[in-house]
């Protein structure tokens, strides 16, 4: 990331006017562009095509954030505890990125796949200690974020069967285990 | 007593009246912490710490979910007093206080940016020579902006008093104890606002906004020093980079 271009500018600080658009760690105060974090000011002309031909000002700050889910992020979260109506699940890596804190997630029953939403199991889906991949729909009520696995890319991509070896999938509905043979059902995802 | 020598014009601390005591700020002093800062005004020695945007805690302290949820907690350290006694926590004066540095840092921070979150201020006040309430708002801005949180402007804060008719510029204990007015005025020098003004007396009209005036002219010095420790340690962490 290009660091040296711009001055260093602490909070408050005037970065232009009105025919400036604020971006990442700049706010838009009424009439002027201003700073909002401590960092280098950097500018970025507008995407090619756009109807705002305006160039946006964003402050690089030094201090990494952790990653935080966001509506639309695939997510890999560990499935915690699974009930008749919904599973709830770990969030542990949001877009590839590990997360600092933890973040709880659910999945219901509505969004364990696309079809025959009605006749889902949740018992025949998921098991505690899958890894599953899902995809945030909201930022749910205030206790967890609302996740989704109903396209084919999403679900199990990682199960222990109960005699503790590895799953492999066989199918979209199906794992099978690598000691015993063992089949189980899980919503497996179609991992490219 | 007199605080104002009427020969020499100097304060008991041999200061002149409209001079600050000397300031020193220094960040990154808490380990564990997201944000921390060391400052000192004179004698006054206040260490505060930022803990966030992290996830809520206390679901039932969460108002509203748009909204960042700012903690603010203040305490006396045993030691930071002449007389070495222990302070209960949680008593009126603190929690008045802590709600005071709390409002005040919450008119600049960007809440409406960390929706679902709550950012946690400790403040701790090693050595206590007045003014404290003042060192405690300039140590928590310090440590917000070494803890990446958006901030409006940095706020300062600085107080000042009314003795021997003179105003006077950030009081210590001494001057502090006289009984005499004391105004805190807290300032977003950028933007150009109050966001807190405290007065303990009664001060007639004209001398209380030469009085605020000044404690203003304070705070905008104060933003200026706090700039300069934040560039220095964008450039300190820069060469560290490389």
């Amino acid at each position: 990331m290009d660091h040296d271009g711009g001055e260093v500018v602490t909070p408050g600080e005037l970065l232009g006017n009105s025919s400036l658009l604020a971006g990442l760690g700049a706010y838009a105060d009424g009439r002027c562009v201003r700073a909002s974090i401590t960092g280098h000011r950097r500018l970025v002309p507008p995407p090619p095509g756009s109807t705002d031909q305006r160039s946006t000002v964003e402050v690089v700050g030094h201090k990494a954030h952790g990653a935080v889910p966001q509506p639309g992020s695939v997510v890999i979260a560990r499935v915690t505890k699974v009930m008749a109506r919904m599973a709830s699940a770990d969030i542990m890596c949001v877009d590839s990125k590990a997360v600092k804190e933890k973040f709880t997630g659910m999945i219901r029953q509505q969004d364990v796949r696309a079809t025959e939403i009605d006749k889902v199991d949740m018992f025949q889906s998921y098991r505690p200690g899958d890894i599953v991949r899902a995809l945030v729909l909201s930022l749910g009520d205030a206790r967890a974020y609302y996740l989704s696995t109903a396209q084919n890319e999403l679900g199990v991509v990682s199960a222990q069967s109960i005699t503790g070896g590895t799953l492999v999938p066989i199918s979209w509905t199906e794992m099978q285990c690598e000691l015993t043979g063992q089949i189980e059902q899980r919503k497996v995802a179609k991992v490219e | 007593m007199e605080y104002v020598n009427p020969l020499t014009g100097f304060r008991v601390d041999g200061r002149r009246p409209n001079e600050m005591r000397q300031l020193k700020g220094e960040v990154g002093v808490v380990a564990r912490a997201d944000g921390s800062a060391l400052f000192e005004m004179g004698n006054t020695r206040v260490i505060a710490a930022v803990y966030g945007p992290r996830e809520v805690q206390n679901k039932g302290q969460q108002v509203n979910s748009k909204d960042a949820l700012v903690r603010c907690e203040y305490r006396m350290a045993d030691f930071s007093t002449g007389d070495r006694r222990r302070k209960p926590k949680g008593d009126r004066r603190s929690t008045e206080i802590s709600l005071v540095i709390r409002q005040t840092m919450e008119a600049s921070i960007l809440t409406h940016l960390m929706p679902r979150s709550q950012i946690d201020i400790f403040v701790q006040v090693l050595q206590a020579d007045g003014g404290t309430r003042a060192a405690c708002i300039n140590a928590a801005t310090l440590a917000l902006a070494d803890a990446g949180i958006p901030m409006r402007d940095i706020v300062t804060s600085c107080s000042a008093g009314y003795l021997c008719s003179t105003p006077l510029l950030d009081l210590n204990y001494i001057e502090d104890s006289a009984g005499g007015p004391d105004v805190t005025v807290g300032f977003l020098t950028k933007m150009d606002k109050v966001t807190l003004l405290q007065m303990d007396a009664k001060l007639p009209m004209d001398t209380f906004e030469t009085v605020m005036d000044l404690a203003i002219e304070g705070c905008k010095a104060i933003a200026n020093y706090i700039r300069e420790v934040l560039l220095e340690n964008t450039r300190r962490l820069e060469c560290q980079r490389g």
